[in-house]
């Protein structure tokens, strides 16, 4: 059996390393109408992370770094294709009084390209009188002084190439500092066992009643999830959890419940803030691009309905699926909280920064800036040591840096604009769009990680907006806001989510379990998003 | 993927398929492979070594024919590929000198006495692997089936990730 399962791990490695590189390639044996040189890269590129991410043909985050490494030597200023290049000139030839001879090869679309600097240019528009090998054009603003580009496909032409800094700096983007202020506060509470007895103090008034008890984990699940890792809480919960399914025989359907509500309440609840989950940075960090700051308050505020609606409709989902036949019992819940200094500054510095967040908008502290503190309190004071600080999952960083930097690239090369310009979507009523959207991003996000469906949908949604593609009432924010929720509401199969993984792993919860809540959360959820993103979100924006 | 396999060392056949029995409930996780003396379970450790196998649990008598069961343990420390290895004796015979050798020497985990009840070795069994899987292997999920769920999903919690 291990010979097998080994050839066809070999295969699916084969397939997925086939494709990435074929999918590389592509682009640089067909030429697309309207996608500019670096456009073809960038499609290249992102190709071949899509394949390599949906396959998994290497640790994703390891895409991530493939794809910063691809960028700062094919796209960069200083990389291999643009370092030395300068834009190839050609002057135009004077006939008669505004009419000129210019190549062919330099007018598109009824313009000419006016050199400014080796890399810089600006389009004129040219009336074309005659075309041939050496075209007859007629303007005011050309002079014998005039410089033209010689070929408008040239690589500069619709790209001007960042510095390769650009792309090293979404390692130190603001939202990945966000989330590192996060990991140190996670980690923190990790070491320290506050996650442990904040949930045996949160728990303890839910009382005895079986489905209380359920309510109460998942609430304490989704709100510990809102600041930890979805992981982290899930294993965390299930310590809880387990002792109470040994207390119930095999046939009872509440094991089902109970292995069911925490991966639930913890994929939910990642969605509350932006340090919840890294799909969220992935949201915050394009639209901050197009210079759209959302505070830490306003994301709770916009986000935290949609939890507690879809907290409360997997409840009541299982309550009618499972209904428990027990009628109370004990929930033992030992421990008690660390007194030592160390954790003291801890829990002193966890509800600063947590107060900080919230209220950006009376102090006006960015988010990020406040994140820092943590970062800085935990490791000056020694809360967090050498070794602590190792621990922290750098790998999710990477990941998401990658992503933040994929989306530059499809931004500046035009290559996300191109994507999305070939269908006509002012024929498409708003809210069709979200939905489209809003269900893509929940398929793909079942079978692909949360954080690479939105690293893949995003960038679209955002030149649509920016381009003015979308038509009238075309919102960047919602629609970024419905894909990213969509992606943390994907959560129909065990390989959906780190924690759906967990819950399936305890042998408690067979697939169909999964699927059936999954799915009525899924479709509920992408209703609930629709009726937010129309009714609530503007509200809350304004 | 390797796998992590189950040696049990003992030269009494009855013995050794009542212990095989008491284990069988871990046997799709972890193949369970038995030798009848330490030179047979040399050579088994060294088959299971070349096919890219690890072993994650060796439970082993005492009083065999040829060389004794703390030696070949101690031989196992030393091996890097048997050193994490957990180590049960399983024995009714051995003397308080050559336990204490196998305590210092061989890193011995735990010492089960003969009679056991069949619940007593199975316990055993799932605590040194839960153990072995925690310090040696990084995807923990595949053993929660079986092994200690409570210890491996604190694993998960405190490494952060699955």
């Amino acid at each position: 059996m291990p010979i097998k399962k080994q050839k066809q791990v070999n295969l699916k490695t084969f397939t997925g390393l086939s494709l990435g590189l074929l999918g590389f390639l592509l682009p640089l044996f067909f030429q697309f109408d309207g996608l500019s040189y670096a456009g073809h890269i960038a499609l290249g590129i992102f190709l071949m992370a899509a394949v390599f991410w949906m396959f998994e043909t290497i640790p994703i985050y390891s895409t991530s770094m493939l794809v910063i490494f691809l960028q700062i030597t094919l796209l960069s200023q200083q990389g291999l294709l643009y370092s030395e290049t300068q834009l190839p000139e050609a002057a135009p030839v004077h006939q008669s009084g505004n009419e000129w001879l210019v190549p062919a090869g330099a007018i598109q679309d009824g313009k000419v390209l006016v050199i400014q600097d080796a890399r810089k240019y600006k389009p004129l528009e040219v009336n074309v009188l005659e075309t041939g090998e050496m075209t007859r054009v007629e303007s005011a603003d050309i002079s014998t002084d005039t410089r033209l580009v010689a070929d408008t496909r040239h690589k500069l032409v619709g790209y001007t190439p960042p510095g390769f800094s650009v792309f090293f700096g979404t390692l130190a983007n603001p939202i990945i500092i966000l989330f590192l202020g996060g990991f140190m506060l996670a980690g923190a509470s990790v070491k320290y066992n506050l996650d442990k007895n904040l949930t045996n103090v949160l728990l303890k008034p839910f009382g005895q009643k079986p489905m209380f008890i359920i309510l109460g984990l998942m609430i304490v699940t989704a709100t510990l999830s809102a600041f930890m890792s979805n992981t982290a809480t899930t294993a965390m919960m299930m310590t809880v959890a387990i002792p109470i399914a040994v207390q119930v025989s095999k046939e009872d359907k509440f094991r089902i419940i109970l292995a069911l509500s925490i991966p639930i309440a913890a994929n939910i609840g990642g969605m509350a803030t932006p340090i919840g989950t890294p799909p969220n940075a992935i949201v915050i960090a394009n639209l901050a691009q197009q210079g759209i700051n959302i505070a830490f308050g306003s994301w709770v505020s916009l986000m935290l309905p949609l939890t507690v609606l879809l907290l409360f409709i997997a409840w009541t989902t299982m309550r009618i699926l499972y209904p428990p036949t027990l009628e109370s019992f004990k929930l033992s819940l030992k421990g008690s909280f660390d007194k030592s200094l160390k954790a003291k500054i801890l829990y002193a510095l966890f509800g600063l920064t947590v107060l900080l967040w919230f209220t950006e908008a009376q102090h006006g502290i960015p988010s990020s800036m406040v994140a820092f503190l943590p970062i800085v309190g935990l490791t000056v004071t020694s809360v967090m040591k050498q070794e602590d600080i190792r621990s922290l999952p750098w790998e999710v960083l990477w990941l998401v840096a990658g992503g933040i930097a994929l989306g530059i690239s499809m931004e500046n090369t035009g290559l996300a604009m191109w994507l999305v310009s070939s269908i006509s979507w002012d024929a498409f009523p708003q809210l069709l769009l979200l939905l489209v959207f809003g269900f893509v991003a929940l398929m793909l996000s079942n079978f692909l990680s949360n954080t690479v469906t939105a690293t893949l949908l995003i960038p679209l949604a955002v030149s649509m907006g920016t381009s003015g593609i979308a038509g009238e009432g075309f919102s960047l924010v919602i629609t970024s806001l419905v894909i990213g929720s969509a992606c943390n509401m994907a959560m129909l199969l065990p390989i959906s989510t780190p924690p759906n993984a967990i819950a399936m792993s305890t042998g408690f919860i067979k697939t169909p379990d999964m699927v059936k809540v999954g799915i009525i959360i899924g479709l509920v959820g992408i209703v609930a998003v629709l009726v937010l993103s129309q009714l609530y979100w503007p509200l809350i924006m304004n | 993927m390797s796998d992590i396999y189950i040696v049990c060392v003992e030269d009494e056949p009855q013995v050794l398929d009542v212990v095989i029995r008491d284990l069988a409930k871990l046997e799709d996780v972890f193949p369970i492979e038995v030798a009848h003396s330490a030179d047979e379970a040399r050579e088994l450790i060294k088959e299971i070594k070349e096919e890219g196998n690890k072993i994650g649990l060796a439970i082993c008598d005492h009083i065999m024919p040829g060389d004794k069961g703390v030696d070949l343990m101690i031989e196992m420390q030393k091996d890097p590929f048997t050193e994490h290895t957990r180590k049960v004796l399983l024995t009714g015979q051995a003397g308080l000198e050559e336990t204490i050798e196998a305590v210092n020497k061989a890193k011995l985990n735990r010492y089960i006495a003969k009679p056991w009840k069949p619940q007593q070795i199975v316990e055993v069994a799932v605590d040194e692997l839960t153990t072995y899987v925690i310090e040696q292997e990084k995807e923990l999920l595949q053993y929660m089936a079986v092994l200690d769920q409570e210890r491996l999903q604190e694993a998960i919690r405190s490494k952060g990730y699955v």
